[in-house]
């Protein structure tokens, strides 16, 4: 009865990390993040100093602000909008995974091509990979949502 | 798999909109099923059945490829 008891628990806990979506309103949220971080590390452009833990700590707050418009649900969050969410995390997955692979060797070729006693392999940085995953994401969520609009 | 959404529609004199709304969902699922572009799953199907009083083989038909 116990062992009962504990597989369901586990079983609501799971279904509960599956469905969790943030409400509507922190999709605004997300953008604004996204926005403010985005126009600070350009700012630090224009300004001299040395800001690189300023720009690490808002190029993670551009990551949150991403993560937060992709988990934010949509106004009317049904059972199509969930299918249009899975095929996307699918298409962003697969093409995550041939970038990390495929990015720093054509990186290698054209720096090889360009300057070939500077030329060195470097793999992708966590930023880039996760930014990409997110810009996948969302950019297959909003053409397949578009198409069927 | 196609359908006659649109057909039971009409019989009731509904839009999508107010289809949507009378099944809890967005008028562009009512949309995609009627182009063929989405597969309703079980409970929206019976959600369907119930609101058009009729079996949901009678607006669902499997085809030859399926």
């Amino acid at each position: 009865m116990n062992k009962q008891k504990f597989c369901e628990a586990e079983e609501r806990r799971l279904n509960w990390l599956i469905n969790f979506k943030l409400p509507n309103y922190w999709k605004k949220i997300g953008w604004g993040i996204l926005v403010v971080s985005l126009a600070l590390i350009l700012s630090t452009k224009f300004i001299d100093g040395d800001f690189d833990l300023l720009k690490s700590i808002l190029k993670k707050a551009m990551l949150i602000g991403l993560l937060i418009v992709t988990i934010s649900r949509e106004k009317i969050e049904d059972e199509f909008i969930e299918n249009l969410r899975s095929k996307s995390f699918s298409l962003a997955f697969i093409f995550g995974v041939i970038y990390v692979l495929a990015q720093p060797v054509v990186n290698y070729i054209v720096s090889l091509i360009l300057q070939s006693e500077k030329a060195n392999y470097e793999d992708l940085g966590d930023f880039q990979i996760l930014w990409f995953l997110l810009v996948v994401y969302l950019t297959a969520f909003w053409s397949l949502k578009r198409r069927n609009a | 798999m196609k359908n006659t959404l649109k057909v039971e529609r009409a019989i009731l004199n509904l839009t999508q909109d107010e289809l949507a709304q009378e099944i809890g969902v967005s008028r562009q699922t009512i949309n995609s099923i009627e182009t063929n572009r989405y597969v309703p799953s079980t409970l929206l199907s019976l959600k369907l059945s119930k609101l058009f009083n009729k079996p949901v083989n009678d607006f669902f038909k499997l085809e030859d490829n399926d």
